[in-house]
């Protein structure tokens, strides 16, 4: 059988140009990966007719990009026309766009593959992908245990080698902490970097869409072909283009680096802290400079990500109203009933938990006394993040708390989970670029992250320091152990 | 004891005459078929987003600024949260705390001299859907949902129907000459609703909403009536709670829609998909720079040129005649007459096939040629109606026609010749005139009128029939 996709970009690139392969190859492969990794239940909906299809059109055209005829998958929350979008919910089971988010455009337009939607937690309202309604993806190093999320399909058909490349979304931390989870790369770009639109919104001022790869490379090289403003999206920032791989592996020697001194406090469990220390000598060793800092409010950071997104969210997932498309209660008696049993049956608990929450955020005094008071303690986490970054090239810390815990654990308490987040929620506050970088393993094999955040669209600067990691400790990142490490 | 006092605070929601939608490209259109222009950003699909008809917000700068309004130079849009079939998002983007202009004003004329009434605040916003109901079906037409609008709320300045009237159609007439809105109210493009209370003291009395008002004359019907209704039910004290009706016009009265539930929560916050709009002061000054011209500064002009104030009125109320009439106003011709033939012959032309004039053949040289042939009495308002016609259906210049139709000038010599002669075929007539009948001139006129086919200047004719009969 033909191992093709396990070859890195450029190798793959050269095989498509030299036809020695053809994009249908790939595509094959990526269906076979998906069979033997059906357990990991990475995802919602698969596009194989159309796949295929696309394929074989695509023999007739020539190479002209790296990314050409490589299969991707994408997070179900990112409108793809004719192609079900779910966002994971009964709401959404049956809709089918008929518009593409200009992300899927974008990537179409490089003749990309789509071979399908990644599992992930509903309308992105989780950390674990528990809350999907197509059941929990499962983390491909240990199948008992979380991907992570929201978008753990995501990350875990990248770990498990399903398909080189993938889309995921990040409201607070959704890219970074399942990519720490399952051990791949994760990046949320800037605020404003990638369009938004056709992501189906959670918090719409935290949202942002990133690349989750196999490597750094490949990784800034997906991000190069989605950012850029987009008419259509009036919150996409007019940046020169530019390539974010050009300071990949370049030395990192003086580099400056700031580690919040509440990251690396007892809310980090021992084994990931060690982990994270062996990296900070590391770094030092390669002649960084390396300072502990304070960043102001970031303790609060959960606490505001709550008020700011759910309070948009409850008002975001409002059109979901059984009307004019999604689920619809049958033969309602009046119109209030249309919309509470629509509601009441095609969200799922941690969806119907936070949409509650947001109203209450928002309603009557309560906007001033919460929401009002949050965007300006946001703003003042921003600053401080400004600051720090006029002396500092980069800001690192560990992904998360944790390595990726039991499927069947912490379900008690949903405020719980949260914390998964809470080293990751600070950078969607300050609407900065922050990355995951796998840094190693904890004792039972579960992947450790490093997190790096950036300044405002300076994400080359995080690419620059996450390739030199990532050359110096060259870990098998492979969880079918085919390799030896 | 004291008199009740009627207090009125009104909302008018005017649509803004852009050629899109506010936060989308589907058309902005009236009476098209149902549900054929709009979109999925209109339809509140998931995952789109609004961008902003930078027109629009031109638009409701300039009707900001006609209210003398001041500016908000940093504004943003906020989501009204609420649910209802005709709200596809189930929130409206409208401006709650940075509305584009506050503290502005509107001056009326009343009976003893000039009143102002305070704007509130003019903020942007956008349509809902049109909401149709038949039989035990309701269904919803999206061509409307998604045109922009500006909501302008006064002050609780308004004592009376009267003020009430006067001020809606000075609003109006502010709208539609800074050309903000059609502001046609039967078509729904300018809507008013009344909040109307009444008190024997200086403490306002229970707020009464009245919507669905389609007419400024019965704004006027409603206020006279609620105000009635309170004040029996005042009278028979009972008390009055915070109620929503509706104004019902076969009936001329004011009908319950529902009460008032204690405060509305729309929990309102700042819209995250759009940021902030800055109008900076150049920006400003050019759209104040570049307003049409607006009622106020045409009726002045008018009134200076001789028209009188009831058809400068007539004239201002008609923008099509008064843009027409404008073309003329530094061209050296009687706008006297320029304007009785807007408002007369030329006006029942135009009703009478239904016609607009700029689809006729009446060229701006031909309208000047006309009103200066009436001017210096080369031809009289008769012959001008008999040629109406070709003028406006003709490509032909005023002389082609006068001469197609038989209308000869006439010269002085030709004159003298035909009068002579008339003279002589009437000798009873010219001697009665002599023995003191001066009646029978005007038979001789007659009779020269019908030979000279009414081509001849009735003053030339009397000159000369005088010198005539004099000798």
């Amino acid at each position: 059988m033909s191992k093709y996709l396990d070859l890195s970009l450029k190798e793959i690139n050269k095989l498509l140009k030299d036809k020695k392969i053809k994009p249908i190859d790939l595509v094959e492969e990526a269906f076979e990966n998906i069979e033997k990794n059906k357990d990991i239940n990475s995802f919602i909906t698969l596009d194989k007719e159309n796949a295929f299809k696309v394929a074989k059109e695509l023999e007739n055209k020539e190479v002209d990009n790296l990314l050409f005829g490589i299969p991707i998958a994408i997070k179900d929350n990112i409108c793809t026309k004719n192609l079900r979008t779910t966002c994971a919910s009964k709401m959404l089971e049956n809709f089918i766009p008929n518009y593409d988010a200009t992300v899927v455009e974008k990537i179409k337009s490089k003749n990309m593959i789509i071979i399908g939607k990644t599992n992930m937690d509903e309308f992105a309202m989780g950390s674990t992908s528990r809350t999907s309604y197509f059941g929990a993806p499962k983390n491909p190093w240990n199948k008992k245990r979380i991907a992570g999320g929201s978008s753990g399909g995501s990350a875990s058909c990248i770990s498990s080698r399903i398909v080189p490349f993938a889309l995921g979304s990040d409201t607070g931390g959704s890219i970074r902490q399942p990519a720490s989870y399952c051990g791949i790369v994760g990046m949320k770009p800037t605020y404003g970097r990638i369009s938004r639109y056709g992501l189906v919104a959670f918090g719409s001022s935290l949202d942002q869409i990133g690349p989750m790869t196999r490597n750094v490379y490949e990784n800034a090289e997906l991000l190069n072909i989605l950012c850029g403003k987009d008419e259509k999206d009036l919150t996409s920032i007019d940046k020169e283009k530019e390539d974010f791989t050009s300071l990949i592996n370049t030395d990192i020697k003086g580099m400056n680096i700031a580690i919040p001194k509440y990251f690396v406090t007892d809310i980090v469990e021992k084994e990931v802290l060690d982990k994270f220390n062996e990296i900070v000598e590391i770094l030092k060793e390669k002649g960084c400079n390396i300072e502990y800092i304070d960043i102001d409010y970031i303790e609060n950071a959960v606490t505001l990500y709550q008020i700011i997104a759910m309070g948009e969210a409850s008002s975001n997932l409002a059109r979901f109203d059984g009307i004019r498309y999604g689920y619809s209660y049958e033969n309602p008696q009046n119109l209030e009933e249309l919309y509470t049993k629509t509601r009441q049956f095609g969200f799922g608990d941690e969806v119907k938990r936070r949409i509650m929450v947001g109203s209450f955020i928002l309603s009557g005094e309560n906007a001033k006394i919460y929401y009002d008071k949050a965007l300006k303690i946001r703003d003042d986490i921003r600053k401080s993040f400004l600051k720090a970054f006029k002396k500092f090239d980069l800001i690192i810390g560990p992904t998360t708390t944790t390595v990726a815990y039991d499927l069947e654990s912490n379900l008690d308490d949903p405020s719980k989970t949260f914390l998964d987040d809470i080293l990751v929620i600070p950078v969607n506050m300050a609407g900065l670029p922050g990355l995951n970088v796998p840094i190693g393993f904890s004792k039972d094999k579960m992947p450790i992250g490093l997190h790096i955040i950036g300044n405002a669209f300076d994400e080359k600067t995080i690419y620059k320091l996450a390739s030199s990691i990532e050359k110096t400790l060259d870990l098998n990142l492979d969880p079918r152990g085919e390799k030896n490490e | 004891m004291n008199e009740y006092k009627t207090t009125v605070g009104i909302e008018v929601h005017a649509e803004l005459k852009t050629k899109s939608k506010i936060f989308s490209n589907s058309a902005n259109n009236y009476g098209k078929m149902a549900n054929t222009c709009t979109n999925v950003i209109d339809l509140g699909y998931p995952g789109v987003l609004p961008t902003v008809n930078e027109k629009a917000i031109e638009l409701a700068l300039r009707a900001a600024l006609v209210l003398n309004c001041k500016i908000n130079k940093k504004m943003h849009f906020d989501r009204k949260n609420y649910f209802y079939p005709d709200n596809p998002k189930n929130y409206q983007i409208t401006q709650n705390r940075t509305p584009i202009g506050i503290n502005g004003y509107v001056e009326i004329n009343v009976k003893d001299g000039k009143k102002k009434i305070r704007i509130h605040d003019i903020h942007i916003e956008e349509d809902t859907c049109k909401s149709i109901h038949n039989k035990n079906k309701s269904m919803l037409d999206f061509n409307r949902a998604g045109i922009p609008l500006v909501e302008i709320v006064t002050e609780a300045d308004i004592n009376s129907s009267e003020e009430a009237m006067k001020y809606l159609e000075k609003l109006r007439e502010l709208l539609l000459y800074a050309d903000v809105s059609d502001c046609k109210i039967e078509e729904g493009s300018m809507r008013c609703d009344c909040n109307v209370s009444v008190s024997k003291t200086e403490k306002l009395g229970t707020k009464i909403e009245i919507k669905n008002i389609g007419s400024i004359t019965n704004v006027g019907v409603a206020i006279d009536y609620e105000t009635k209704r309170q004040i029996a039910l005042l009278e028979n004290k009972k008390e009055l709670k915070e109620e929503t009706r509706r104004f019902d016009d076969k009936t001329n009265t004011t009908v319950l829609m529902r009460i008032k539930e204690t405060g509305n929560d729309y929990r309102y916050f700042p819209e995250p998909d759009i940021p902030f709009i800055e109008l900076n002061d150049q920006y400003i000054r050019d759209v104040y720079n570049n307003l049409p011209m607006l009622a106020e500064e045409r009726r002045r002009i008018y009134l200076k040129s001789g028209i009188n104030e009831i058809n400068a009125q007539k004239i201002i109320q008609n923008r099509i005649i008064s843009d027409y009439l404008n073309k003329f106003i530094n061209k050296d011709i009687n706008l006297v007459i320029a304007s009785n033939l807007l408002l007369g012959d030329i006006a029942a032309y135009l009703n009478k096939y239904e016609i607009k004039i700029e689809n006729t053949k009446l060229t701006d040289d031909k309208f000047i040629d006309v009103v200066n042939y009436l001017n210096s009495q080369k031809i009289n308002s008769k012959v001008f109606k008999t040629i109406l016609d070709d003028i406006m259906e003709e490509d032909l210049s005023i002389d082609e026609i006068l001469e197609k139709s038989g209308f000869k000038e006439i010269n002085n010599e030709e004159l003298v010749d035909i009068i002579k002669e008339v003279l002589k075929n009437n000798e009873q007539s010219v001697n009665d005139y002599h023995a003191g009948n001066t009646r029978s001139i005007k038979y001789i006129m007659g009779q020269i009128m019908k030979e000279t086919k009414g081509n001849a200047n009735p003053k030339e004719i009397n000159s000369i029939l005088e010198d005539l009969l004099n000798k």
